[in-house]
């Protein structure tokens, strides 16, 4: 009865194991349908929360600062889904952001370099020479995008339980042997575990609503009290303090707010030489 | 039945010995590691201090000594091949899954562990403090990284390299046993009569290149069936003492069938 994610190298390899998994664990199959639920809520373009998870921010496309609005309104959906158990996550980053629950097994999914390599010069109609250096490119530009969103390197085997690689091992040994990993005894939930994943489902409720607000907030939950912290001048504390006060209170399961103010001593000290 | 050559890459005190011990001890295999080096070091009459250093230590700046290097490990990747072509294998030492080249069937694992808990098994081990473990992994990770590097142009810690990463966590030594045990007897890492020659040809190739090497440092070589062909760049009269040089090989090594020289040809990648 655990959570499984998965992240891939390749988006539609990933999804293929995890619907596999899914349907061999009996379990609901999360995945990149949410985002139309998240569009219609805060009234954002599918296309542009699609972009935030694959596009590093650029003039044209997704600022980062937007990017962070949507990948916040992504980890609230996301959050929200886990927390019922019984679930096979894949395509919403969760790997970066899903930390510390024990019941949660996380696994990366390496396609084939081979098959890569055939299908991209294939669907681009390149040479495999100019496909290779579009795949070392996209894989760069991955990279810079997990490390610019959530400030680590998601090809790092050391994020997952375990790193399969498809080179030699077919796509139904791989779900089958994550089907074994997931049933072992300690990715059950225990009452701490579950207790971890509705504080993370809790703040990231809290964060969705109050980053249109202040950006720069992060928030942490225990329970029903909610730990909100947040830079600011010293004149500012206490008209912010009362606004996330209100707004955070106003979530249903939130019965405590803390506010922490960190007072941001260089921009005083710039205005001052204005 | 079922037989597996498996190599585990693992980084210091992440536990992946005892992995490979224990899987050894499941499957009914050899389990092999420094006996690689003592094997290498018999057969070259080289210190086996030497050979440690050749696959341990990072390449100096200046890149000095890098032939005796590359001798040494064309030594050490000679007696490796020699061991794995007998089956039945458990390989944890270094870069086994780099000097095992091109032989599909070979199940590569490398088991990792957090920093964290590295450093507490070292600190048990050494009894060293907490800030001196931690600094002398992150040390000998990095040394890794470079030999690695420099001589294959790759990063240990990419997960390409694997057929499975496992690390040792929440998993437990048990359970990655378990694990590896169980994979190994699917049938992509079983032997066949024609991987069982492949090994062989790789076996065979790596003997003929460490014989040549010390003298002849700018070769490569290939073998299919027992067939040999010896790569040079070059194309000069060196090319001639190196016909003449494997025209002997192919007396002393009985299992060559024929031996050619291809001189002034760039090296095919699946070369040793």
């Amino acid at each position: 009865m655990s959570v499984v994610i998965i992240s891939s190298d390749r988006y539609h390899k990933g999804r293929e194991i995890a619907q596999k998994t899914s349907e061999a664990l009996d379990y609901a199959l999360l995945d990149r349908e949410i985002l139309e639920t998240v569009a219609s809520k805060y009234n954002i373009p599918e296309e542009r929360l699609r972009k935030s998870l694959d596009e590093v921010p650029s003039l044209l496309g997704v600022s980062s600062k937007m990017r962070a609005l949507y990948l916040a309104y992504i980890e609230e959906a996301t959050l929200a889904g886990l927390s019922g158990d019984r679930v096979v996550c894949h395509g919403l980053v969760a790997h970066l952001y899903v930390l510390g629950v024990s019941h949660v097994l996380k696994v990366r999914i390496l396609a084939d370099p081979k098959e890569v390599l055939r299908e991209t010069a294939s669907r681009e109609g390149l040479s495999e020479e100019k496909a290779a250096k579009l795949i070392k490119r996209q894989a760069l530009e991955r990279q810079r995008w997990s490390r610019g969103a959530y400030r680590q390197d998601e090809t790092g085997a050391s994020l997952y339980d375990m790193v399969i690689s498809l080179s030699q091992i077919e796509a139904e040994k791989a779900v089958k042997t994550i089907v074994e990993m997931a049933g072992y005894r300690k990715f059950k939930p225990m009452t701490y575990s579950i207790k971890c994943i509705k504080d993370k489902e809790l703040a990231t409720k809290v964060r969705a609503t109050l980053m249109s607000y202040y950006p720069d907030v992060r928030v942490r939950a225990d329970g029903t009290t909610v730990v909100v912290e947040t830079n600011a001048l010293k004149r500012e504390k206490r008209k912010r303090t009362e606004k996330i006060k209100e707004l955070a209170g106003r979530i249903p399961g939130v019965d405590y707010v803390e506010v922490h103010v960190v007072h941001d001593l260089l921009r005083p000290a710039a205005e001052s030489f204005r | 039945m079922i037989m597996a050559v498996i190599t585990i890459s693992r980084g210091s005190y992440s536990k992946g010995k005892e992995v490979a011990e224990k899987v050894a001890e499941r499957l009914g295999y050899e389990c092999i590691s420094r006996e690689v080096l003592l094997d290498a070091s018999d057969r070259f009459h080289i210190p086996e201090i030497k050979l440690v250093r050749a696959i341990h230590d990072a390449p100096s700046i200046l890149g000095r000594f890098s032939h005796e290097r590359q001798v040494f490990i064309a030594y050490i990747q000679s007696a490796l091949t020699r061991r794995v072509q007998k089956d039945k294998v458990v390989y944890h030492g270094l870069a086994g899954h780099l000097l095992i080249k091109g032989i599909p069937h070979v199940l590569k694992v490398r088991i990792i562990a957090d920093l964290a808990d590295r450093a507490a098994n070292e600190m048990a081990r050494e009894g060293v403090s907490e800030e001196d473990a931690r600094s002398l992994i992150l040390k000998d990770d990095e040394e890794r990284r470079q030999w690695t590097r420099s001589l294959y142009g790759v990063d240990p810690w990419d997960c390409q390299l694997y057929d499975f990463v496992l690390r040792i966590h929440r998993l437990t030594v048990g359970d990655a046993v378990d694990f590896i045990c169980e994979a190994a007897k699917r049938e992509a890492f079983t032997t066949t009569p024609a991987l069982q020659q492949k090994m062989e040809d790789l076996a065979l190739a790596c003997q003929v290149k460490a014989a040549l090497i010390d003298v002849f440092p700018d070769t490569a070589v290939i073998c299919e069936y027992g067939n040999v062909v010896v790569y040079t760049k070059k194309s000069d009269r060196s090319t001639q003492k190196l016909q003449k040089r494997a025209k002997e090989l192919q007396k002393e090594i009985e299992e060559i069938k024929y031996i050619e020289v291809h001189a002034g040809e760039s090296f095919p990648p699946e070369a040793v």
